[in-house]
């Protein structure tokens, strides 16, 4: 059932629908990543930085309220250093909690991060994150998005 | 997904290839000791990283592991004669060393130094940990020998198994970081399981069905951290490590032995799995081990040649009662032929460009990421690939509660590496 052969006959149509992903930088750390990661190509990614309380803006420099840009979305990523400076996190993940949007968090430059500052912005964003990636380099971010057919 | 380059390049360790390249950078396990168990013992067919190859242990207890064909007409060397010092081919008596010098050229005068002109492809073979480790790299970039805790601590301590997996090495290795199948297809085993029933920290799982997830880079590859609620402001965490290439360590159960896998490529399309398990600070129990051999925990039951009784010729034994009684969830007994089957049943090389992953496969999503990484810097700068340092594979696994805002990499800092003699992190 299993041999090579036998993947010959494996039904080659399409298997998925595209999905929406909403990238939010939480702090300045992160929106310098977001910003490089939105100059790539990407087909069903929507990046943006947080524009005030339940508004955010797009790579573009438009505006959305929060909650209607995370209506749309099937995955938010939150990107954010590892400053301590994450707390709008919780906003986010109470909006993408009430619309049951799937969070996934990364912290960039963690590993040579102050304990201290980590361990708060680990506070700040573990209530909200149902996946949580401390990577060593940004372009752990893309690869990740392409993994998930961005 | 992956593009379908980068899968070939994940996928193919043959010669030549650059993960085969990447591959060839460690120390390997090759054969369990006792399968030379003596001097001049029967010689052993192995093939690893698209290698055919025969490994033997001569007069004076040298091993070693070389090309299987002899130099003269291609016959198998395992037919050979393993006596005085060498194996000697069945066809027409060309013999060969544990280097693959060929020492004797029958119909060839010794004075005419013939056979000093023949040597076959050879690798170094050194026994530790019960387990016979091979190198089969340039021998200028040898590293030292592995530092591995289950090799490092006495036989006494330690069991190994293995066996054969008819897949490709990179799923086998993916399904041991993929922590969240953990709560769906062994769900029926941690109570039961002489290898895992009693420990404190079933509860927590079983309790807490959704667990969350952190991966974090490590030195050496990954932790991947899994968190349920314990106590008041507190969490459970189980910390598996994933060392490069194909090391895994999974966290502990309670006061059970420690244990892990390398998944080592035989060809493309399929690979051993080896199976370790130890306890660094006493004797393993005559029923822990008898467990063991009996394929409990995550060891299987095999055949001679290390294939599982339970394969996919006969459907993996499925049983549809227990699968209906919650006994098992897919059907399937033992948590390695779990694993196996559904491996298996991918295909050989499972075609990547169509999955559909998701946030909690995150620990793949890194694993490659950090392979396609060090192939690429391995490739034009020739940085060896982390892994091979003593301080990478001085590791260990833990299970653990720490307090609910702390960074698990720094509340389990201590249980994360080795203690000579201190027994592992464990709930």
């Amino acid at each position: 059932m299993s041999s090579a052969v036998e993947a010959h006959f494996r039904i080659q149509a399409p298997n998925s629908r595209p999905r929406a992903v909403t990238v939010i930088a939480l702090d300045a750390g992160g929106a310098e990543a977001v910003r490089r990661l939105a100059a790539g190509e990407w087909s069903h990614a929507t990046f943006c930085t947080v524009a005030g309380p339940g508004q955010l803006k797009r790579v573009d420099g438009s505006t959305i309220d929060l909650d209607e840009q995370v209506r749309t979305a099937d995955l938010v990523v939150m990107v954010t250093s590892a400053e301590g400076r994450s707390q709008v996190a919780a906003e986010i993940g109470r909006v993408c909690s009430d619309r049951r949007v799937t969070t996934t968090t990364l912290i960039v430059g963690a590993i040579d991060a102050p304990d201290e500052a980590l361990t708060k912005t680990l506070a700040q964003v573990r209530p909200w994150s149902l996946m949580l990636v401390l990577a060593a380099d940004e372009q752990y971010i893309a690869d990740m998005m392409t993994a998930l057919r961005a | 997904m992956l593009r379908k380059e980068q899968n070939d390049q994940l996928t193919q360790t043959g010669p030549g290839t650059p993960m085969g390249d990447m591959f060839r950078c460690y120390w390997i396990p090759a054969l369990l000791a006792a399968e030379l168990p003596e001097n001049d013992c029967p010689p052993v067919r192995v093939k690893l990283l698209s290698e055919r190859l025969i490994a033997f242990r001569d007069t004076n207890g040298r091993c070693g592991v070389m090309d299987e064909f002899c130099a003269h007409r291609g016959v198998s060397l395992w037919f050979g004669r393993n006596e005085e010092c060498g194996l000697r081919c069945s066809y027409h008596g060309w013999k060969y060393d544990v280097t693959g010098q060929c020492i004797d050229v029958p119909s060839e005068p010794t004075e005419s130094g013939f056979a000093k002109k023949i040597k076959l492809r050879s690798y170094p073979l050194v026994e530790r940990g019960g387990v016979l480790w091979t190198y089969m790299g340039p021998p200028d970039r040898q590293p030292p020998l592995p530092e591995w805790e289950f090799a490092t601590v006495p036989a006494s301590q330690s069991y190994m198994s293995k066996r054969l997996q008819e897949a490709n090495w990179l799923q086998a290795m993916e399904g041991g970081i993929d922590s969240s199948h953990v709560s769906w297809l062994h769900r029926g085993d941690l109570n039961s399981d002489p290898l895992f029933k009693g420990a404190k920290g079933n509860q927590y799982n079983l309790s807490d069905a959704r667990p969350v997830f952190e991966v974090v880079e490590s030195p050496g590859g990954l932790y991947i951290g899994a968190r349920r609620n314990a106590e008041e402001r507190k969490y459970y965490w189980r910390i598996t490590q994933w060392v490069m290439p194909s090391f895994t360590m999974i966290a502990p159960r309670g006061t059970h032995t420690v244990h892990g896998h390398f998944w080592i490529p035989i060809d493309d399309e399929q690979c051993w799995a080896w199976s370790f398990d130890y306890r660094p600070d006493r004797e393993l129990t005559a029923a822990e081990v008898s467990a063991m051999c009996d394929g409990k925990g995550i060891h299987v039951k095999v055949d001679g040649g290390y294939r599982p009784l339970a394969n996919k010729d006969n459907d993996y034994l499925i049983d549809r009662v227990a699968q209906k009684l919650g006994k098992t969830f897919s059907g399937v007994e033992g948590i390695g032929m779990q694993d196996a089957s559904l491996q298996e049943s991918m295909g050989p090389i499972v075609d990547r460009t169509k999955e559909n992953l998701v946030s909690t496969d995150n620990g793949i999503i890194m694993a490659r990421h950090r392979l396609l990484r060090a192939l690429k810097a391995f490739k034009e700068k020739g940085v060896l690939p982390p892994g091979i340092d003593a301080v990478h594979q001085r590791v260990r696994s833990a299970a653990i509660v720490l307090p609910a805002d702390q960074p698990f990499t720094e509340g389990a800092k201590d249980a994360l590496v080795v203690r000579p003699d201190v027994a592992h992190a464990s709930v």
